[in-house]
């Protein structure tokens, strides 16, 4: 057995001529919580759907705790939940019905931890699904996604009409109270804040590809902002890589994406530089970085 | 199993709204009753009756459709993330709509029809068809159209151009069932062509049905991928089960003459040529017919319509002429001894009288009301006239340029010629003739005897003029009146003391009788100018008889006959060439030959 709980091994999905993902390859450690983070129409839902063997890729393999998710998916999902981008339960059942269903089909099923993070929600049980706001319908995807206990959480795009306080509780109170646990969680969000305190690692992929896999904090400690009182133009491109290069105020600011302490201080004591700043950046900002030089690269 | 019903379930109280709307129908012919008074002598029974199946109809068609296309139209659609993310398999999801579906339709149709069934009690006094009958064909009807729906739906949902591909593919299915009904239906067999249909309607339930399933386990969310997996499934289980259903046709309609079971023989005395068709062993009601040579054993297939007194025989006895229907129309193909294969004439008939000349080479033909003469060789219409119309007509070619027709029509026997060269068409005699009159010519056509049907008198007439030359009976009891091939007559009488055959000279001046044994109905075979052969059915057994007319004997016997098969009893003119081999079926029902100048029999088919 190994370590791993998800592993995606060179998976290709097509649409016609158009490739969604493309030849993506990456792997979640069990207890471990990852973030995909993308543009909208990068592939990401594709990606989930195939993670969760609703669709079959065209080429490559998806495997959850080490048993292929095509072939397997039934047996496989009662150690997952998910709450999928468009909460899709039948509009016209209530949402008591729904926890009666699923719950069904489920070899383990905690009623009362659905009753009572719905209570936390503030949703009725009685209430139908389809007049819940598109908010509430995610708060009931989640409670029924934690209903059976799972090994491994698959969120798409979960904050996607939550008010800030429900982020902030979702993030905080149920996914880090997850990732405590040790259950795996795979989530994909545009809210690169609100993971920025859990995710252990972190991809972004952009136009089908994976740009990017990485531990968070090793990604955080190679991208630093650099402000440049006057103009860097000893900067040794070939020690520190600018992602992006642009002026500032009567300077220049350079993102670069392999800072190292060391090596900046000792480029500062032997060339010209002059003052420079150093800041640490966010997840956020890193994505926008990276999301940036991109489609600068494209252009 | 059980996911299967958990799902089956859930759908069902998804929509139980429609089991509430079903149960308000079954309400409203009671209310429509209270509401709408009755008129007098109308039965309040009947009129729930006949709502109530209106109802129960309408609902359920209409609900196959609309759950077709929603109850499952999720599956067509690809919003099934919600099933798909829980530990369920397609089969479970497929098989559980499916169900809700179904208990759906068929509960709604209970529910709205019960009054019909159990209140009303006066369903036989309205429906010529049972409950049942009706409920098979309303329920099937609707469940066959939730089915489609749900394939139709698919295939539009998915948006793919592969629809192109499943329209012709649905196209070419078709035109397959009809190609291989065509065979069937033209060989009567109307239980094999139902028999063809139901196992390809049960295939197809069967295709969608599976391949509903198929469609989830391989296409999932993926709407093009589930319409591709759905066409992959069901064009090619129907292609299996048409190349079964093929294969069976193929079998069927191979048959042999030798597999016909209960053959229908019809032999021209005279000519080479019999017709034999029938219904064939393990085939159901197939009727195959041939149409076969007795000297050299040769057969050809030929329509079983064409069996059913369609073939004619030209006098010479060598070619014969039959109709292959195409459509609406037939055309006409001739076959001649010694040609390798029959031949299109070019002749497009349909409902027409048809006398081909002596040898085959011209065709006369008679539809409503037009005479018209064609050149077999050269297929050129000759001459064409109009004639007053009749349902009996005969006609013969007096000369390959010389057509003569007699007409039926009221209480007259009309006669009519034809000058083929000079187009001319001349009514040349009538005779008075109450009722149908039998009519045989001698060889040259110059004269013929007259049996009117019911008169009792048989006279001998100019056959150009119809004019009375001699009265040869009257007050008899003939059954058989013939022109033979020397010119000379017969006429056989039953009477209550014995079959007598009296025997006339040429100019109808009686020449002898001969004693046939006791009272016994008989039926002429063929002459050859000496010889007379007759059937004869005496005391439940039936004999061929070779008569001598010269020495006034009975020469030869054949007492092993079954059915009778000889045709031409309307043949106007003594045939041509030598008496053949009279063709008839033993009590075994073998087809056999019977040789009345030899007395030997051989048999030709069967056995």
């Amino acid at each position: 057995m190994s370590d791993s709980a998800i592993q995606i091994a060179d998976l290709t999905v097509n649409y016609g001529r158009k490739v969604a993902v493309d030849q993506v390859s990456l792997s979640v450690t069990r207890g471990a919580v990852y973030a995909l983070v993308g543009r909208n129409g990068a592939g990401k839902s594709s990606l989930v759907r195939c993670l969760l063997g609703q669709q079959k890729p065209g080429d490559g393999k998806v495997t959850l705790f080490d048993e292929d998710v095509w072939s397997r998916r039934s047996e496989l999902m009662q150690r997952v939940g998910v709450v999928s981008e468009d909460a899709d339960a039948p509009p016209e059942m209530s949402v008591a019905a729904i926890a009666r269903f699923c719950a069904r089909l489920y070899r383990k099923w905690d009623q009362e931890s659905v009753e009572e993070r719905l209570r936390m929600f503030g949703v009725p049980l009685s209430s139908r699904f389809g007049s819940l706001s598109k908010g509430q319908r995610k708060q009931v995807s989640l409670a029924l996604a934690l209903a059976n206990t799972p090994e491994l959480l698959v969120l798409d795009d979960p904050t996607l009409g939550l008010d800030v306080v429900a982020r902030k509780s979702l993030f905080e109170e149920v996914i880090g109270d997850l990732a405590d646990r040790g259950t795996t969680v795979f989530i994909t969000t545009h809210d690169l804040i609100g993971v920025e305190t859990f995710a252990d690692r972190v991809g972004m992929i952009e136009n089908g590809k994976l740009v990017l896999d990485e531990e968070v904090d090793a990604l955080k400690s190679r991208f630093r902002r650099i402000r440049f009182a006057t103009d860097p133009a000893a900067l040794d491109t070939t020690v520190m890589r600018p992602t992006v290069m642009r002026a500032w105020g009567g300077g220049a600011e350079a993102i670069v994406s392999n800072y190292d302490d060391i090596a900046f201080e000792q480029m500062r004591s032997t060339s010209s530089i002059g003052a420079a700043e150093v800041q640490a950046m966010s997840l956020e900002e890193i994505f926008i970085a990276i999301a940036g030089g991109n489609n600068g690269r494209n252009e | 199993m059980r996911n299967a019903l958990v799902i089956a379930a859930r759908e069902f109280e998804e929509k139980r709204f429609v089991a509430y709307a079903a149960i308000a129908f079954a309400v409203l012919p009671f209310v429509i009753l209270n509401l709408i008074p009755m008129s007098k002598g109308k039965s309040p029974g009947e009129a729930i009756v006949i709502l109530a199946v209106i109802l129960s109809s309408g609902f359920t068609v209409g609900l196959g459709v609309i759950t077709g296309a929603t109850f499952i139209g999720d599956v067509s659609a690809g919003r099934m993330s919600f099933y798909f993310s829980r530990p369920v398999g397609s089969l479970s999801i497929w098989f559980g709509k499916l169900t809700a579906g179904i208990v759906l339709i068929v509960g709604c149709f209970g529910i709205i029809a019960a009054p019909a069934r159990f209140i009303g009690n006066s369903w036989a006094s309205v429906w010529d068809i049972t409950f049942a009958q009706l409920s098979v064909a309303v329920l099937g009807a609707a469940v066959a159209l939730f089915l489609i729906a749900h394939v139709i739906g698919t295939f539009v949902r998915s948006r793919s151009p592969l629809i192109a591909a499943d329209f012709v593919a649905a196209v070419v299915c078709g035109a397959v069932i009809w190609l291989l009904s065509l065979p069937l239906a033209l060989g009567l067999a109307a239980n094999l062509v139902k028999w063809l249909l139901i196992p390809l309607a049960i295939a197809l339930t069967i295709a969608i049905v599976a391949g509903g399933a198929w469609q989830l386990e391989r296409g999932r969310t993926d709407r093009r991928r589930g319409h591709l997996a759905l066409s992959h499934f069901l064009w090619g289980a129907m292609a299996v089960a048409l190349l079964l259903a093929a294969g069976f046709v193929w079998w069927v309609v191979s048959v042999k003459p030798a597999d016909i079971t209960d053959a229908v023989v019809s032999h021209s005395p005279g000519t080479a040529f019999m017709t034999i068709a029938g219904k064939t062993s393990n085939r159901g009601d197939y009727v195959a017919a041939w149409l076969m040579n007795i000297d050299d054993g040769r057969s050809i297939r030929i329509d079983a319509q064409s069996a059913r007194g369609a073939v004619q025989y030209t006098r010479d006895g060598r070619s014969a002429l039959w109709p292959v229907l195409v459509g609406n129309v037939a055309e006409l193909r001739l076959y001649t001894v010694g040609d390798a294969a029959p031949i299109d004439t070019g002749l497009t008939v349909w409902g027409d009288f048809i006398f081909p000349s002596d040898d085959g080479g011209r065709i006369a033909t008679v539809n409503q009301g037009i005479l018209s003469i064609y050149d077999v060789a050269t297929r050129r219409s000759f001459a064409s006239t109009r004639i007053p119309q009749t349902k009996f007509a005969r006609g013969l070619f007096v000369t390959p340029d010389l057509f003569r027709i007699y007409l039926q029509i009221d209480s007259e026997l009309r006669i009519f010629e034809l000058d083929v060269r000079t187009r001319a068409l001349r009514e040349t005699g009538v005779i008075s003739s109450p009722k149908y009159a039998f009519l045989s010519l001698e060889p040259t056509a110059a004269r013929m005897v007259v049996r009117v049907a019911q008169s009792n008198v048989v006279t001998l007439n100019d056959a150009r003029t119809g004019t009375v030359i001699r009265t040869l009976l009257t007050g008899s009891r003939a059954s058989v009146s013939r022109c033979l091939r020397d010119g000379r007559i017969v006429v056989i009488e039953t009477q209550p003391g014995g079959t007598v055959m009296h025997l006339f000279a040429p100019d109808g001046s009686p020449v002898r009788d001969i004693a046939l044994g006791p009272s016994a109905p008989a039926w002429f075979a063929g002459d050859d100018g000496t010889h007379v052969v007759l059937l004869t059915a005496m005391s439940g057994t039936r004999n061929l008889v070779s008569i001598d007319v010269n020495r006034g004997v009975v020469e030869r016997r054949e007492p092993n006959v079954g059915q009778w098969t000889q045709g031409g009893f309307y043949e106007l003119r003594p045939a041509i060439g030598p008496l053949r081999e009279v063709v008839y079926q033993d009590m075994q029902k073998h087809v056999m030959a019977w040789n009345p100048t030899t007395g030997a029999s051989r048999r030709i088919v069967g056995g």
